[in-house]
């Protein structure tokens, strides 16, 4: 457990970069700092370690204030990593993750060998340690950037926007992998960033900072976009909260129709009866594996030859669909925005078509939980 | 012009090259080799002396912010004091030991050495030294296994410019009987009237600069591998612009 206690840093000309934070970060969980620039969270972070020293209150660290300690041993016990990874460009990959072990006094072979197990930990190819970091992409050099902080098994891991300088699509594999390496080691992480989604995706707990450094809310992911304390908190989680916590409600439990979903060799004549029958619009067509084509609409059925079978028409693209099993709700309802039917394609994880959830049935899913938090409105209200 | 005066012209230069090869086969043993290797300690001694000056004032330098102007005016002066002015300066303390040359010499290399030493560990990037602090490196480690390897490859542009502009300069020591190959060119040759020791001083002088700019390459390349492949890279096009920002100078310095 990380306790501050009324902690405070004030620089000489007067800024006040942390005012008065009493927060505690529970072991073996994920609190987020989130805020914009300014709201003092790098600097709240830095004082776990003592790279900055809080001008009044103190930091504890199960219950030993740090200044207690001699930062540079106490440095060695916690990991950190940097923003652009801040590897030393003058060691190679296995080396630069080895560095807190040597710095603690292991013999080389086995720092190597454990900088070996972390490379394949975070996973980086065995060959890649011999590179230089600026023979490595910006993903692979995060990844050795976590090795480094992991090397020496620090309880504590302290995250500075780590990941904030990378593209998007890397960014989000090098959350999975975080996510996934946390539940394998259950550390006590600190991670630092100003975006929100992050934070929602990777928080066990979020705490919110407002500029001047002083604490706006601390709460689970869910808790916060349900029940924002106030306007600048709703404002700083953004006016698509609503649409935002529908990520902690899974999709599984979606009324899927596999009646309207038709193979391709479906006639015309056979697609307009099953389009009556059901009294949907559109239909969607799937190939002999099941695998998803897109929809046709009872409007461009009306006047196609009967025996035309579905896979020679034109169809129209479904967009993306979403994994019934693992995906939640926030996917479903992009990948019926997405579709021009409105409705959206629930796949399994091989991706086959499983069934389709038409707008009708997906609007009945979401709105109760809406209405049940208050989001929706809520929502509404502040646009 | 008639062919005759190109013939005879033709035939002149082949009797100079003779005369100097003549010269050479004769004079090996002495003066040329003992003269050689005296201009080789002269400069690397005044190199290395000047590095090991150049260093610590170069940490303090980068570190303490609001001395490094003051410091670099500072060489800078020393750099535009006559060579000779400080050699003769020198001569009632040190006689006509080589340190008459050498510390002039090394005095010199400070306005080329002092501000790559302040380059290389200013472009040490932020994010490393704080992540080099972060991991637990006290400062001394710090700087001795994070920012001056880093640093690196800046001193030893730095140390190139410099060493190829004191190989260079050592021979205007000969006028206090000093000066290695200066002497060939100067005792030997120039007072004489005699071109051979003059052509074989100066050709002898630029080799030897190009034999220590190669060896430094080659030190380099060998104690930064990670340097290397990365030409299109800022560090690189910075080094470049150092040096050849140095090389300005010296040149400036030298006329």
């Amino acid at each position: 457990m990380i306790t501050f206690e009324g902690a405070g840093k004030r620089y000489p000309d007067g800024t006040v970069a942390v005012d008065q934070l009493d927060l505690k970060i529970p072991s073996g969980r994920t609190t987020v700092l989130v805020g914009s620039s300014g709201s003092g969270k790098t600097t709240a972070l830095r004082m776990i370690n003592r790279m900055v020293e809080p001008t009044q209150g103190t930091v504890a660290i199960d219950g030993t204030d740090v200044r207690s300690r001699d930062p540079v041993l106490l440095r060695r016990s916690i990991g950190y990593v940097i923003q652009q990874a801040g590897l030393f460009p003058h060691r190679t990959a296995v080396d630069n993750i080895a560095t807190v072990p040597l710095l603690l006094g292991w013999p080389k072979a086995r720092a190597r060998a454990r900088a070996r197990e972390l490379m394949e930990l975070v996973g980086l190819e065995p060959g890649q340690g011999r590179r230089y970091p600026h023979q490595l992409s910006g993903g692979q050099q995060q990844r050795v950037g976590v090795a480094r902080a992991l090397a020496a098994d620090p309880p504590i891991l302290l995250m500075d926007e780590p990941f904030s300088a990378v593209d998007p699509l890397v960014r989000a594999g090098l959350q999975d992998e975080l996510l996934r390496l946390q539940a394998e080691l259950h550390k006590t992480i600190v991670f630092v960033t100003h975006d929100i989604d992050e934070a929602v995706k990777l928080g066990d707990t979020i705490a919110v900072l407002r500029p001047g450094g002083r604490l706006a809310q601390v709460d689970t992911p869910e808790r916060l976009l349900a029940e924002p304390v106030d306007e600048f908190v709703a404002g700083f989680i953004g006016y698509d909260r609503g649409v935002r916590r529908l990520s902690f409600f899974p999709a599984r439990d979606l009324p899927l129709r596999s009646d309207i979903v038709l193979s391709a060799e479906t006639t015309a004549e056979q697609a307009r009866s099953v389009a009556a029958a059901s009294g949907q619009p559109w239909l969607f067509v799937v190939d002999k594996d099941r695998r998803p084509i897109g929809w046709i609409g009872s409007a461009g059925l009306a006047g196609e030859e009967g025996p035309r079978p579905l896979g020679t028409m034109g169809v129209i693209g479904y967009g993306h669909g979403f994994t019934v099993s693992t995906d939640s709700l926030r996917a479903a309802l992009d990948a019926a925005v997405l579709s021009p039917a409105g409705g959206a394609v629930g796949v399994d994880t091989d991706g086959t078509v499983i069934g389709v959830v038409t707008q009708s049935d997906l609007g009945a899913a979401i709105w109760p939980l809406g209405d049940a938090g208050g989001v929706l409105a809520a929502t509404s209200d502040n646009g | 012009m008639g062919e005759g005066t190109t013939a005879s012209r033709a035939a002149d230069a082949v009797a100079a090259v003779a005369e100097v090869w003549d010269w050479t086969a004769a004079n090996l043993d002495d003066p040329i080799g003992p003269k050689l290797l005296e201009h080789a300690q002269l400069s690397f001694t005044s190199v290395l002396l000047g590095l090991l000056i150049a260093l610590p004032l170069g940490l303090a330098g980068a570190r303490w912010r609001p001395l490094y102007p003051p410091m670099l005016t500072g060489v800078n002066v020393l750099y535009a004091v006559p060579s000779l002015a400080l050699f003769f300066l020198l001569l009632p303390y040190t006689g006509f030991s080589p340190w008459t040359a050498i510390i002039p010499l090394a005095l010199y290399t400070l306005a080329i050495l002092v501000p790559n030493v302040v380059d290389g560990l200013n472009q040490v990037p932020d994010h490393v030294r704080q992540a080099a602090a972060a991991m637990g490196f006290g400062p001394l480690r710090r700087l001795l296994q994070v920012e001056l390897p880093i640093a690196l490859p800046v001193i030893v542009a730095g140390l190139r410019v410099a060493s190829v502009a004191t190989i260079s300069m050592v021979s205007v020591a000969s006028l206090v009987g000093l000066g290695g190959l200066g002497q060939l060119i100067l005792t030997h040759g120039f007072k004489r009237n005699f071109p051979a020791p003059v052509i074989v001083g100066i050709i002898l002088s630029v080799a030897l600069a190009f034999l220590a700019d190669a060896v430094l390459v080659a030190l380099q390349r060998w104690l930064t591998p990670w340097a290397r492949g990365r030409e299109s890279g800022a560090t690189t096009t910075r080094n470049r612009h150092i040096a050849r920002a140095a090389v300005a100078r010296s040149r400036k310095a030298t006329t």
